[in-house]
């Protein structure tokens, strides 16, 4: 059988972002496979040189549209670090509530997707659609659909009266019930299985090789979220359970996914209903004293990493950015060995790519 | 003559036809995923837009062959139309018209995968290959579920095929495996989800049609929806013919209401399930359908004989 040479990307329909791959085919199965990143680079860690800290918060949070609000964590979280700033109770907790959020907003937004890839778009509608619930919870909170602008260095810039937090409780108890039933379908749908099962499996042992996180690397067994394992306030106070599936082919992401969103509801009704009083935000120095921090934080994707170094002016002398989808795009080459041609957007969806991440 | 062949039930009938199926499968399909839907002149929409639109086509695709391929496709299926009947009303009859039918209704499924192929870019191709891979799956089961009606009537003309099911009751309930098999062998046939695998958005872009637009894509799309009417005004003649069982109403409105009835299951149908790979329905047509049509074409050879 002759060889054909296939590109997918920089523009494809299962693309959300431009990544282009190269795939030699033999009749229908991939033999080869090459990646190429770099569409979205920005130079974003170049350009956090040249801004105070304060205006780094609002550029970090455009690394990533859809998990936005971690990244501005992450990197508030270390510069408060170096600069000994206690954030009070309140903030961390509604720094949180929105952190969950938005796990649940990226979660619905990649069932979509993966949904729609493998051909089934009543999931892709459905998913969408509960997915306007958290878009409109989040924009009543913070302003902003999908970018909230919410951190500020020492804490949050927003506040949640009693009834606006019923009100959202509400809206919890109904996107849950959603939830479920989507659950449901992922669960037992014969036609949905017989695209995802035993597609892209990883082993353990390849997790561990290539550093992969988050819920594909959940998906194939290995117990690890920074939540629990390493808790930044306020996880430290708040009682969850992590989703762990051993399959570690597409179906497990899924679930390991859908189980995620089960857990941050949980999650975020905890918050709402044990928010500590108190001010919101503590003020922040101009200068931050010199030295050098590692911040982590649970992204929807995975571990974020953000190292810090400053030099005692107003501006960063490096922020060095490790977002979790470069170590998931990674064993990408691996997964696509020798499969089927329908498979390819099953696995590359199936790793939840945010190239804007990957690419800075 | 000429006003039965070009006006009703003619080529004006089943272009109206045509739009007015697809305006219902995609409102159907809409309702279904919690969206509202388009509006009725949706389709025709869609169909001027598309000829006012630039017709270009890759380096390397001969131009002759990629117009006259649609042509061919939509001339196909408007003659199969001819053959078959409306309620009581029918242009042409013969006896053997039912084979006819059936070929002429294979032609637009080889014209696409040579769609694919002229146009030379790598979906289309792939597209294409595909194309004519679930055309193997699907074709032979659904071929041997609807020889089971003329079996059963003793006669290869749909007309007789009818007639026979207004003497006794519906081929559907005589021979409900056929039916199901005629169904999903319709949907394979007419590319629609779960069995769009030739054009699957995700995988091949557009398949055989990536790279045509403009004219000849408006009269690709037509055949398409063509191919809808007239496979389901087949399936409603073989399976669901002329009855009384709806009692003394006018013979064109049964048989609307059964045409419309088969068409929201199949719009049910594309709403529900995921895609197939090519593999499962190669496995799905040769190791479950074939076998069961087989089944079905004995039993009625046996009740029939």
């Amino acid at each position: 059988m002759s060889k054909i040479t296939v590109p997918i990307g920089p523009q494809h329909p299962l693309l959300k972002e431009p990544l282009a791959f190269s795939l030699t085919l033999e009749g229908e199965h991939v033999i080869e496979s090459a990646m190429r990143l770099g569409y979205v680079h920005r130079g974003l860690e170049r350009l956090s040189q040249e801004r105070t800290y304060v205006q780094n918060v609002h550029l970090f949070e455009r690394v990533c549209g859809i998990c936005s609000h971690i990244h501005s964590t992450t990197f508030c979280q270390g510069v408060e670090a170096l600069s000994g700033l206690e954030v009070p109770p309140r903030g961390l907790y509604l720094r949180a509530l929105l952190c969950e959020l938005e796990r649940i907003h990226s979660h619905l937004l990649w069932l979509g997707v993966q949904a729609r890839n493998i051909g089934f778009d009543t999931i892709f509608m459905y998913a969408w659609r509960d997915r306007e619930i958290i878009l409109d919870i989040m924009e009543d909170l913070s302003g902003g659909r999908v970018s909230h602008a919410v951190n500020i260095i020492g804490g949050v810039r927003i506040d949640l009266t009693p009834e606006h937090r019923d009100v959202i409780l509400g809206q919890l108890d109904t996107l849950e019930t959603q939830i479920e039933a989507l659950l449901g379908v992922v669960e037992n749908e014969s036609s949905f299985q017989g695209r995802t099962r035993n597609i892209g499996t990883l082993s353990l042992e390849q997790i561990r090789r290539y550093c992969v996180v988050g819920p594909v690397a959940r998906a194939s067994g290995l117990d690890m979220d920074l939540r629990r394992d390493m808790p930044y306030p306020p996880y430290d106070q708040l009682k969850f359970r992590v989703p762990v599936r051993y399959e570690g082919d597409a179906w497990a992401r899924t679930l390991v996914r859908m189980l995620e969103m089960v857990e941050s509801v949980h999650l975020c009704r905890q918050i709402l209903t044990t928010l500590p009083d108190g001010p919101t935000s503590a003020r922040a120095k101009r200068r931050v004293p010199p030295g050098e921090v590692v911040s982590r934080a649970e992204a929807p994707r995975g571990e974020v990493i953000y190292y810090i170094r400053s030099d005692g002016s107003d501006k960063p002398a490096r922020v060095k950015v490790r977002t979790p989808t470069l170590t998931n795009l990674i064993t990408l080459p691996d997964q696509l060995q020798n499969i089927s041609m329908a498979d390819v957007s099953v696995v590359i969806s199936g790793v939840d790519l945010c190239i804007a991440c990957a690419d800075r | 003559m000429l006003l039965k062949l070009l006006v009703f039930p003619g080529f004006l009938f089943l272009f109206v036809c045509a739009l007015f199926f697809d305006w219902v499968d995609r409102r159907m399909i809409a309702r279904f995923q919690g969206r509202v839907g388009p509006p009725w002149y949706q389709p025709v929409a869609d169909f001027i837009k598309l000829l006012a639109k630039e017709d270009i086509l890759p380096t390397g695709a001969n131009p002759l062959t990629a117009a006259a391929l649609p042509m061919i496709s939509l001339a196909a299926v408007l003659t199969a139309g001819l053959y078959i009947p409306f309620g009581t009303i029918s242009t042409a009859s013969f006896e053997g018209d039912l084979i006819v039918v059936l070929f002429l209704l294979s032609l637009p499924a080889l014209a696409y995968f040579l769609a694919g192929w002229i146009s030379v870019g790598v979906y289309s191709v792939l597209g294409g290959s595909r194309a004519l891979l679930q055309y193997f799956s699907y074709e032979v089961p659904f071929l041997m579920a609807l020889a089971g009606p003329a079996i059963l009537s003793g006669s290869w003309s749909i007309a007789h095929i009818v007639d026979y099911q207004g003497q006794t009751i519906w081929i559907a309930l005589m021979q409900p495996l056929g039916f199901v098999l005629a169904i999903i062998g319709l949907i394979g046939k007419l590319k629609r989800d779960p069995l769009d695998i030739p054009k699957a958005k995700s995988e091949v872009v557009a398949g055989s049609l990536t790279e045509f637009s403009g004219r000849k894509l408006a009269l690709w799309h037509l055949t398409m929806n063509m191919q809808t009417v007239v496979g389901i005004f087949l399936l409603v003649n073989l399976f669901l013919g002329q009855s009384s069982v709806f009692g003394t109403i006018p013979a064109f409105l049964s048989f609307s209401l059964k045409s419309v009835g088969i068409l929201l299951l199949l719009s049910t149908a594309s709403a529900l399930y995921a895609r197939l790979r090519i593999d499962q329905l190669a496995t799905l047509g040769w190791r479950v359908l074939a076998p069961l049509a087989l089944v079905q074409i004995l039993v009625a050879t046996w009740i029939g004989g």
